[in-house]
């Protein structure tokens, strides 16, 4: 056996493979089962929405970038209308900011409910997918009912919200709110203990904080390595600074801390819905802007916390009515181009799982 | 890390697989939350966002646009061709074509929310898709005919009954301008 020869290969991972949660092709370096090194190929998903950005109206860019990181829409509506409020200083009524505020949290809860799922899916856990889904779904009918889409909600504007919350609203989403803090039990249950999920994840994956820290991994990733760093509290937008929540921090940056971490947020994310129902003030949802207004000439970075990470939206105008340059950034580029760095020396079905529970979505990465 | 199992002992391992089990198990008599499409449907709500159409009146069903232009402005994706030259007599605009491409479509509702007249929704209607990339392009009379029973709340009557409060231009022209689609329409 001594004199067998062994030669490593390369392995093409993508950019078809269902794990990849969109279009990514991975370039593995393999020798035998293990990865030695990984060298990601992105650009499959791009749609150029920077530069159609800068030939649309302020108000048309925010439905065009509903495609950007479309699980998390209604942070891509938010960063955007931030962006612009902060250039042609808008004041937004109390209102629309409770309103946007809701949305926001209830769309990383919708978020987080789709990582559950399809992370157990990738790692062979096909019954959390369909747990998560249904969860999810009952957040998307909310979403639904107050802006029309499933999806691509176009709701945040420049200035507020394009409508008011429906009637029936808030007990509708109380009660969503009550059956997902219910139903966690249950998540927890299927996969917390369970001896097969704990050997997939558990020591897998290990992002050291400085790795995280210098690749700029931010969101759930970088707290699961034990860096408290939350851009709602530490660089607060909208009326974050009002509400009372917890930014939840474990310290072992394996898959299962990722996992887990998720699992927190979602709590604190009901926690922090329940606030602003209760504090929803009277008044207007939208201040008045005209759908063609002029920002004066300047640039600013807005940025936000949405699901994965630190999601920024720099905006340069010229003093028309269109913006002269947008440049986005999104939490997965950076969670992909990490992965090189800290994601090798495992066996390619673990690196699934640390892809997923990096929760990369590629149209952001692409954009 | 991969001795996870020994650590943990073998009877926590069957305990937990088995209060995974019984999650389960609680789903077992549960009715299921999906629907047989195409035979049952959900109902859609009514802020729904799927085909767009143009409103009619709702007395005399002639159609509510002015060919003001305002949605084929909003568009951030130009679905919308709208071709109305003025009368040069009259000075007036007539609809001479109004098309929207649902190849094109995002489905955003900004032309809705652009339009000052409830001319044109975001109706609640889906399943249009065809195999045909032609048959996307509907024009006036198909995106008329769709919209035909379809509510809506008319803003425009308000306006007509209290003209004199806070008259705006685009306000004072509406009354004027009437007459003009049902000419547009005929043609
Ligand atoms: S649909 Fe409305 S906005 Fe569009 S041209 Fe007609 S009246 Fe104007
Ligand atoms: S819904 Fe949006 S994309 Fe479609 S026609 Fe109206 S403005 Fe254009």
């Amino acid at each position: 056996m001594s004199d067998l020869r062994t030669e490593e290969y390369y392995l093409n991972m993508g950019p078809h493979h269902p794990s990849t949660h969109g279009v990514c092709r991975m370039v593995l370096k393999m020798d035998g089962e293990k990865v030695k090194e990984i060298e990601p190929h992105i650009g499959y998903l791009h749609r150029s929405i920077e530069k159609i950005c800068e030939n649309r109206t302020y108000a048309q860019c925010i439905p065009i970038l509903d495609r950007f990181e479309y699980v998390t829409a209604m942070s891509c509506n938010y960063v955007f209308a931030l962006a612009a409020e902060r250039l042609a200083s808008i004041e937004v009524p109390e209102r629309a900011e409770h309103i946007r505020v809701i949305m926001l949290e209830l769309n990383r809860i919708a978020s987080h409910l789709l990582f559950y799922g399809v992370t157990a899916m990738d790692i062979g856990a096909l019954t959390p997918f369909l747990y998560g889904l249904r969860e999810r779904e009952s957040i998307l009918d909310l979403f639904e009912m107050t802006c029309g889409q499933r999806l691509t909600y176009n709701y945040i504007r420049v200035g507020g919200v394009s409508r008011d919350l429906p009637n029936g609203f808030i007990p509708k989403c109380h009660e969503a709110l009550n059956t997902i803090e219910k139903k966690l039990a249950d998540y927890e249950g299927l996969l917390n203990e369970n001896p097969i999920w704990l050997v997939r994840t558990v020591g897998i994956g290990v992002l050291p904080a400085k790795v995280a820290l210098d690749y700029g991994v931010s969101g759930p990733c970088l707290r699961a390595s034990g860096v408290q760093y939350d851009l709602r509290r530490n660089d607060p937008y909208s009326i974050y600074d009002r509400f009372e929540f917890d930014i939840p921090v474990r310290h072992n940056g394996d898959c299962y801390d990722r996992y887990l971490l998720r699992l927190d947020e979602i709590r604190q994310s009901i926690h922090i819905v329940r606030q602003a129902l209760d504090a929803l003030p009277e008044g207007d949802f939208k201040a008045k802007v005209s759908p063609n207004f002029k920002p004066p000439a300047g640039e600013v970075y807005a940025r936000i916390e949405n699901s994965r990470g630190e999601l920024g939206v720099h905006v340069i105008s010229d003093g028309t009515k269109k913006p002269l340059r947008v440049k986005t950034r999104g939490a997965s580029y950076n969670h992909i181009a990490v992965l090189p760095a800290f994601a090798t020396d495992v066996l390619l079905a673990d690196l699934v799982a640390i892809f997923a529970t990096m929760d990369v979505i590629m149209p952001e990465v692409d954009r | 890390m991969q001795g996870g199992i020994g650590n943990m002992g073998i009877f926590k391992d069957i305990k937990a697989l088995f209060s995974g089990m019984r999650i389960t198990s609680k789903h077992l008599g549960r009715h299921a939350i999906t629907l047989q499409y195409p035979e049952e449907k959900w109902e859609m709500p009514e802020r729904s966002r799927g085909v767009v159409v143009l409103l009619s009146d709702k007395e005399d069903g002639s159609l509510n646009c002015t060919s003001c232009m305002l949605c084929m402005r909003a568009c951030p994706t130009a679905a919308i061709v709208i071709d109305s030259p003025r009368d040069p007599e009259t000075k007036k605009r007539n609809l001479k074509k109004f098309e929207i491409d649902f190849g094109l479509c995002c489905f955003c509702g900004l032309c809705e929310e652009a339009c000052n007249f409830s001319a044109i929704k975001l109706a609640t209607k889906y399943e249009f898709s065809s195999a045909d990339k032609d048959s996307f392009l509907w024009d006036v009379n198909k995106l008329q005919e769709v919209g035909r029973d379809v509510d809506y709340i008319d803003t425009r009557k308000k306006k007509k009954v209290a003209p004199k409060k806070e008259t705006t231009p685009a306000e004072t022209k509406s009354p004027e301008k009437k007459p003009v689609d049902q000419k547009g329409e005929n043609s």
